[in-house]
């Protein structure tokens, strides 16, 4: 008996000195002249030589960068959960198309009154980017003006001219597969990667009127794109390889995919990820749909948001105002990731007209200056993206392997989108 | 201490103490990591996000207990999940389950020659996390370079559609049969293992075939073991995540978002609807505890 009390003892105490112990080692102010630290999580390559060049530039303020799966592959989930549960970075990199379902959580922290000062180093539309109403969310860092991407080998080979319209792409589609059934023009686009070719079609997927969202993912003019795709899928042009698998990254390298529509930053994409593409690939202008147009779209680009619950939003800001807009810095990101600056004292980088060794020496960025001058307006983005493009993916992904229709996949995703923000509570204007 | 042990009724709480105590570390993980949690996302079942206007800033929850059963109940894609891990269990858990009481009926008869290499090998798969085991797989099903349709294609021209409307099921049936045959067969094995010798003798004594033998004493001996891996199994058919969810970008959107009841309410939380989720793991919960329960009276009452 005074054994087995003695030991129920024992296990108390040693219950009370963890206890104790752990008290302690939480217990340690930080010094009053230690840096302030800021937790940051992204994905693009290049952020973590960004922040150790930030690190280095300065005492005040230290930089923890984490990085984190991409924003549409979890990345933006492990973000809203950590906001949702308290434990959130101060800084995350926020896609624009996802800016505002961020804000729609209240996921953000409005640094409007620091940052209102540096929006004039900004693109207007970039700035708006990271903003609602008066509200602003972040820095802006890169943008995603589109063109093409082709294999200048296939091409080449093949005697092809350079489409440049939709309608000598797929004639050219029509060639190449003819010449080698193992090859095609491309592989197929989901979520954002698809709203490319709407941007340029001028077919906005949302709008605002007044206090209420007009969603029009099904619109006329998206049609007109999506039937466009349903015959490149109805006459078997399209490379079955999925976009970001494997397979894809094989295509591109092996010229099994000849083509990729896509924005400037698929450039550091494919030297990350498809190095046995080097010296095969060039970029020309995103074909048109009538001959002569001048139009383009844009897929992605992202700021560096200020995440809700952030103690530190000066300090987070200095940061993300350095990134977007340092030369050096940025010149790096250019180079390893491809990315297109918001700032517009940066458009003049000497890196952006300087040869590509992976684009054959090709001064790639001149092309995409001139797409992002041609960049349609009237772009919104929803306030449920994640959950959109969550409904498209299952029936696109379906529409190009052949079981139903890209069309009806576009109606599917209106009547899904419609019927969640009217779930909850949100007005659509009909 | 002398004083609390010269104390008899001070000695009886201890008595009835010190089992609570040696509990205490399991029942705080338990409450902590366990219950804490199923209660938390019942009662945030119970509520609704809500909005308004524009929604531009954070939702709101409104308490409204039945909303989200309702619509669990009217969402076809959530409905249509659980019916397909239903058709999946129904299917996928006899053959697994008698493959490995296969092996390890061959691997506990006499003549089995290299016994250890054999049990080493089924089980090996096992070792392999079934996320890997499935981006594995994810490369000899893939639509464009898998090397198991490269060689049906020469070697007899034809290729199999792994992700064809019918066949995807199948296909993700495979890598979990692949994954977990080697697991319930060390369970079903280690049950064989406990079967008295002398009992065996006496069979064969008696004339008994080692078939005979299998089917008329081992199987039966080794029958609550077959029953605990139907239940961990039918657990698992209901909680398939991880296979589907790594082969869905190779599918061409035959696995969708929501193809099984927990991507359903994943696909809820990458959507923000917590409370949504929750409801939909609640549903899940249940149905699994009553086909558990059901499971457990069918088979026991054969065994009185």
């Amino acid at each position: 008996m005074k054994k087995t009390a003695l030991r129920s003892v024992g296990l108390a105490g040693a219950l009370a000195t963890g206890i104790a112990l752990t008290a302690c080692t939480s217990g340690g102010l930080p010094s009053a002249d230690a840096p302030v630290e800021i937790d940051f999580w992204g994905w693009a390559p290049g952020y973590a030589e960004a922040v150790d060049a930030y690190n280095a530039s300065q005492d005040a303020v230290t930089v923890n960068y984490e990085e984190v799966a991409s924003g549409a592959k979890g990345g933006y989930e492990k973000m809203l959960n950590a906001v949702t549960a308290g434990n959130a970075p101060c800084l995350a990199q926020v896609g624009y198309e996802t800016l505002t379902s961020f804000a729609a959580q209240g996921a953000l922290e409005d640094v409007s009154e620091i940052a209102a000062a540096d929006e004039d180093e900004f693109s207007p539309a970039t700035w708006s980017a990271m903003s609602v109403g008066d509200a602003v969310f972040g820095a802006p860092v890169d943008q995603g003006p589109m063109a093409m991407f082709y294999n200048t080998e296939v091409f080449e080979s093949l005697g092809l001219a350079v489409p440049t319209t939709w309608d000598e792409y797929k004639a050219a589609a029509e060639t190449i597969h003819a010449a080698d059934p193992s090859k095609f023009i491309s592989a197929t686009y989901l979520n954002y990667d698809y709203a490319g070719f709407d941007w340029q079609a001028e077919a906005p997927w949302f709008g605002v009127e007044g206090d209420a969202w007009d969603v029009s993912i099904d619109s006329p003019e998206g049609e007109q794109v999506a039937s466009y795709w349903q015959g490149m899928v109805d006459e078997g042009l399209m490379s079955p390889a999925p976009m970001w698998d494997q397979s894809w990254y094989t295509g591109i390298g092996d010229g099994s995919i000849a083509t990729h529509v896509g924005a400037v930053w698929i450039a550091g994409v494919l030297k990350g990820s498809a190095p046995d593409g080097a010296g095969k690939w060039a970029v020309a202008p995103m074909p048109q749909w009538n001959a002569g147009d001048e139009v383009t779209g844009n897929v992605g680009g992202s700021g560096t948001a200020v995440l809700k619950g952030c103690e530190n939003p000066e300090a987070a800001w200095d940061f993300a105002h350095f990134m977007s807009t340092d030369p050096d810095t940025f010149s790096a990101l250019v180079t390893t990731a491809g990315l297109y600056p918001a700032a517009t004292e940066l458009l003049s980088l000497p890196v952006l007209s300087e040869g590509d060794d992976y684009f054959g020496g090709q001064k790639i960025y001149e092309v995409f200056a001139e797409s992002f001058a041609q960049v349609a307006n009237g772009w919104v983005w929803g306030p449920t993206m994640p959950e959109t493009v969550g409904y498209l993916d299952d029936a696109l992904s379906k529409a190009w392997a052949g079981d139903g229709t890209i069309a009806d996949a576009l109606v599917a995703t209106q009547e899904k989108t419609v019927a969640g923000l009217d779930a909850q509570g949100l007005s659509v204007a009909e | 201490m002398t004083a609390i042990t010269a104390n008899g009724a001070s000695a009886r709480t201890l008595r009835w103490r010190t089992p609570w105590l040696f509990l205490l570390p399991f029942l705080a993980l338990f409450a902590a990591m366990y219950v804490a949690p199923i209660v938390f996302a019942f009662v945030q079942s119970l509520f609704t996000l809500q909005r308004s206007g524009l929604g531009l800033a954070a939702p709101t929850l409104s308490f409204d207990p039945f909303a989200n059963y309702a619509r669990v109940f009217s969402d076809d894609e959530f409905v249509a999940s659980l019916g397909r891990v239903l058709v999946f269990g129904a299917v996928q858990v006899p053959i697994m389950l008698g493959l490995a009481l296969l092996i390890a009926l061959l691997l506990d008869s006499k003549s089995a020659r290299g016994r250890g290499f054999f049990r080493l090998a089924s089980f090996l798969p096992f070792a392999v996390p079934t996320v890997v085991a499935a981006v594995m797989w994810s490369f000899l099903y893939s639509p464009v370079t898998s090397p198991i349709n490269g060689f049906l294609e020469q070697a007899f021209g034809f290729t199999i559609p792994f992700f064809s409307e019918e066949l995807a099921l199948w296909s993700v049936a495979n890598v979990v049969t692949w994954c977990w045959t080697g697991y319930n067969m060390f369970i079903i094995y280690s049950a064989l293992q406990t079967i008295p010798g002398e009992m065996l003798e006496a069979a064969k004594l008696d004339g008994a075939s080692a078939t005979r033998i299998a089917w008329s004493i081992k199987i039966p001996m080794v029958r609550p073991a077959i029953i605990l891996t139907t239940v961990f199994s039918i657990i698992g058919s209901a909680q398939l995540f991880n296979e589907p969810t790594v082969l869905k970008p190779i599918s061409g959107g035959a696995i969708t978002s929501t193809y099984t009841p927990l991507m359903a309410a994943q696909a809820s939380v990458a959507a923000q609807n917590y409370p949504y989720a929750a409801a939909q793991s609640v549903v899940l919960a249940v149905l699994v505890g009553v086909a558990s329960f059901v499971f457990f009276k069918v088979t026991g009452r054969g065994e009185r």
